[in-house]
This record gives structure tokens, sequence and C-alpha cells, in this order.
């Protein structure tokens, strides 16, 4: 509903992540080749392969926080809303707020659940004051999205670190959304929880399609086919096939994909 | 099947060996702090009194208390920490959370350690030479407060560069991907979660400061002075020159005296360093993630 009210008001890009001829140098070791991605607006798109195959290196590069490593060399492009994050008159501060990153390890601020959302909301509205009121808003509408509300909503000025792992993951997401982000990225965001964590982080991320682009990298292709729309298959570096996502687990085009989906390799 | 064997009892043995061997060495370590202790207790606690603390050497420094020598020593100390916390955290900082890997920041690095090294007569004579002489401060609390503050510095951004690398890079990973500066995600994370391992860091380098002689002794510390300090450009006593002075310069010293100087310097000490691990294991407790 809210994705239909955003498309009314302005145009909106029919892809949120477009990238082109992206090619990227770890000092002199090449990680990724030629991708071409077009990723759609407002939809769930995994990224599978083996370790090594540069889905984290792609997703890294989404919200460039690869060069801070200082060795990492970049060409082409990433249009994300058809700018490129690469120009040299993109502010990275604008970069981190319109792209939100959660990862493998759930790492919440040690301060309190309710700090830890308005953190994000802090460092960009420096300026604006907000009442209390605002802020308990912005507290409720973030973790009602995540479903985690009820869980916490007596305990909010507990500290996020001290809540379950499941939890501290939903926090990290929930953090992410007052400063509204029109792309999330996800590394492997279920892989440090139990599987009781990764069904709910999963209906979560489901719960989230159509208002947020969403870019996950995940190692378990069963969740790669229950919670993505559509899904990128990586090998060496490379982009393999692009489909919706039961295509690609039904019918594969290429025969790699074909061999890593079933167990052949990977 | 599972009987012990010749070899076991053998290793066995020389296992023991060397743990008896390992317990005695620590045991060793303890016998001179316990002795020194239990002789300045024994030889100088009789003198210890609130007259003692708070009233003037008199007769020559044969009698009397310690008064403008304790005040002094805490004047330096103070004066001390003012100029070295603020220089040291913030280069800590720096090294820590902003500087790379370069050969730049291994200079720095390097004079660091070099720095920890230097005998404390030469930042003795340095203090002379450039506080002193240079600047013009003359022998003074400043002077005094200056050379121990470069002195202590090592400790102090060593100290501090270890309670700041103790804070997970998660946090700093999660502020930076939110789009947080440098410097927002060091207010408001790392040095929140820093800042009880460097007051620990700093309450250490007071518990030292106090005890320092040399570099006091050319640059500050007098030898009697019948006046309490006004401010930062007098002369004063020092606690450590003046157990110097009573215990070897002065003749017709009763022997309580400079034991009742010493217990009162190292109860200093102590306390502070106490005052330092409570409030480690306080913030510590308090610590969760």
């Amino acid at each position: 509903m809210n994705a239909t009210a955003k498309a009314m008001s302005e145009p909106v890009a029919e892809y949120a992540i477009r990238t082109s001829k992206l090619n990227l140098w770890y000092g002199t070791f090449q990680a990724l080749f030629d991708v071409d991605l077009n990723i759609c607006n407002g939809m769930i798109t995994s990224l599978i392969g083996p370790s090594g195959c540069g889905k984290s290196t792609l997703l890294r590069s989404v919200n460039r926080i690869n060069e801070r490593l200082g060795y990492v060399r970049i060409e082409g492009n990433i249009d994300v809303m058809d700018k490129n994050i690469y120009d040299p008159d993109v502010e990275l501060v604008q970069v981190r707020k319109q792209i939100g990153m959660v990862f493998q390890r759930p790492n919440p601020l040690p301060i309190s659940i309710r700090d830890n959302i308005l953190f994000g909301h802090r460092i960009h509205n420096k300026d604006l004051k907000s009442s209390k009121s605002d802020q308990n808003e912005i507290v409720e509408s973030a973790l009602k999205q995540v479903l985690l509300w009820d869980k916490v909503k007596d305990r909010l000025n507990q500290k996020g670190t001290e809540l379950s792992l499941e939890e501290q993951q939903k926090l990290c997401i929930a953090r992410l959304l007052p400063v509204k982000p029109s792309v999330l990225l996800m590394d492997e965001p279920c892989s440090a929880l139990d599987p009781k964590g990764t069904a709910a982080v999963e209906e979560l991320i489901w719960e989230l399609r159509g208002e947020y682009t969403i870019l996950i990298v995940t190692h378990n292709m069963a969740q790669a086919r229950r919670a993505s729309e559509e899904c990128i298959f990586m090998l060496m570096g490379k982009v393999v096939e692009h489909q919706a996502t039961e295509d690609l687990f039904v019918t594969p085009e290429q025969k790699e994909t074909a061999d890593y989906i079933e167990g052949r390799y990977g | 099947m599972f009987a012990e064997s010749a070899l076991n009892i053998r290793n066995k043995r020389v296992q023991n060996l060397f743990r008896i061997l390992f317990l005695m060495m620590t045991v060793l370590l303890i016998i001179p702090v316990v002795i020194i202790l239990a002789t300045l207790v024994a030889k100088g606690g009789s003198i210890i009194s609130i007259d003692f603390l708070f009233t003037d050497p008199t007769n020559g420094m044969t009698a009397g208390g310690i008064f403008p020598a304790l005040l002094g020593t805490v004047w330096i100390v103070a004066v001390a920490l003012l100029a070295s916390v603020p220089l040291g955290v913030a280069a800590a900082i720096y090294l820590n959370e902003y500087a790379g890997d370069n050969w730049f920041t291994r200079i720095i690095q390097l004079a660091i350690i070099n720095l920890a090294g230097v005998p404390s007569i030469v930042h003795a004579l340095f203090g002379v030479g450039a506080f002193v002489i240079f600047f013009g401060f003359g022998t003074s609390i400043l002077a005094a407060s200056l050379t121990l503050a470069i002195m202590t510095l090592p400790v102090v951004i060593v100290s501090t560069r270890e309670s700041l690398r103790a804070v997970p890079q998660a946090f700093r990973e999660a502020c930076w991907n939110m789009g947080a500066t440098r410097w927002q995600t060091i207010r408001r994370v790392v040095l929140p979660n820093a800042v009880s391992g460097i007051l620990t860091g700093v309450i250490l380098e007071v518990s030292r400061t106090t005890g320092e002689t040399a570099p006091i002794m050319f640059t500050g510390a007098a030898f009697f002075l019948p006046f309490l300090p006004q401010g930062v450009f007098d002369q004063t006593m020092a606690l450590s020159l003046h157990l110097f002075v009573v215990a070897t310069q002065v003749p017709g010293v009763p022997d309580n005296l400079p034991f009742g100087v010493a217990l009162v310097l190292i109860a200093m000490v102590l306390l502070m360093n106490s005052i330092s691990i409570a409030f480690r294991m306080y913030l510590r407790g308090k610590k969760k993630w």
C-alpha cells in the first residue's frame, strides 16, 4: 500500500539497483567480472553461489563498505535509484542513509532498544528537534514493522545487546527503517540464528517487501527459494543466471546453475 | 588396560616438580611486598596521626608533620594530569580510530615506545632545559608537572588505546553503516564504552606519578619551604623528595619519621590503585555485550 502511495507521488525507478560492467579487484585479485544486473524496485532478490563467488563482495560494493579496506579498485557503475553511487558528487553519508545494511552477526549497539532505533534518526536529523512523542512514534512504528513491538514494548530501556539473537537481528533491521532507506542489503542475515529464529526473520523480510528493495546474500538455497522473488546465481565472480526465483530453481537455463542447486558443488 | 605405566609416573613427577617450582617463584614475588609493608608499618606506624598529616615540619625537619609535602604532591600530580590526560587520550583516539597503518603512524608508535623507555633522570634534565629555562617557567609546579606529564604520556596513550581496542569493531561497523561519521561513532559509541578503561589507566598513572622523585627534584620540588604553594609558578615540597631528604640529607631525624613518610606515600599509591581496581570491577559488572 505504501509502495503504491510512493508510486503516485513521484516517478519511481523500475530498477532500484543497476550495475553495468562492474569489475572489482582486491589488490591484484579480481573478484568481480563485468557484472551487469538490474534489480527490481521493491522486490526481494537473493544472491546465491558457492563461497568465494563474489556475492558478498557485490553486496558490499552497493553501499561502498568495500572501499574502507583501502586496496579495493572498482570499475563500472552501480546506479542506485538511477544515480551512480561512485560519482564524485555523491556524499557517502547519504549513501549509507539510503542503503541500509544487515550483517551476518546481529550487531545492536550497547545502548537501550529505544536508543538503538533512534540512533540513525538522530544522526541524520541533527537540526530538527523531534519531540518525545515523535520519537515514541518512530520507535513504535519501526518495532512494529519488524514484528518486535509486542515483545519489547514494556522494556524499551533494556540494552539491545541483552535480547536473544533473533530479536537482536530484528532490532538491527528495525533501526534502519526510521531514516527511510530505499534499499536494504542483508549479508546472510539468518546464519547466526537457530531454525526458529531463521523462520521469524524470513517472515519479517517477506513482510518488508514492496516497501523496500531487499538484496539478500544467502548460503541457504532453501531460504533463497522461500524468501525471495528473484534470484541471482553467481560463480567465480560472474553472474551466471538471474531469474524469477521459482524459475531458477525449477527450470534453470544454465548447466552450472542446475549443478549448484542440485548440490553437485558449492 | 587403563593401569598406570612407568612412563605415566615419570611424566607426572616431572609435571609436579615444575608446578612446585613455578609456585615457589610466585610466592617469592610476594615476599618483598610483604616485607616492605610490614617494615613500614612496624617502624613508621607509630608516627602516623592526623597532626602528622596536617602540620608543617619543625626543628629543621626533624619533627612535626608533612603537610606542605603532601599538599605539594597533590598539586604536582593534579597539574600533571591536566596536561597529560587530554593530550594522551586525544593522541590515542587519533591513533586507534582515525590513523591508518602507514609509515607516519609507525613512526609515532616507535616514538611512544621510546618515550616510555627514557630513564626518568633524562626526563628530569629535559624538563630543566625545556620548561625551567627555555619556556622560562623557573623551578615551579608547572615545570615539574609538565616534566611528569611527558614522562607518563606513553602510559596514558597505551592504556587508552587498549580500552579503545576493547570496544568491539562490530559496534563501529554498525554506526558507520548507518552513515555516522567517525566522530559521531567515537562520541556516541566508542567513548562511552571505553571510558571505564580510560579512567582506570588514568588512575594508575596518578599512582605512578605520585612516587616519582628524579623528574621533579630539578624542576619544581624544593628541599624545604616554609610556606605553601599559591599557584603553579611556585615551588613546592613533595612527598617523594621529602622522603629522600629526611632519610639521607638531614642529621638527627628520629627513626620513625622517614618510615612514616614512606608509609604515607605508599598508602596514597595503594589507595589509588584500589580505587582504580574497584572502579573497574564496578564498571565491568555493568557492561554487557
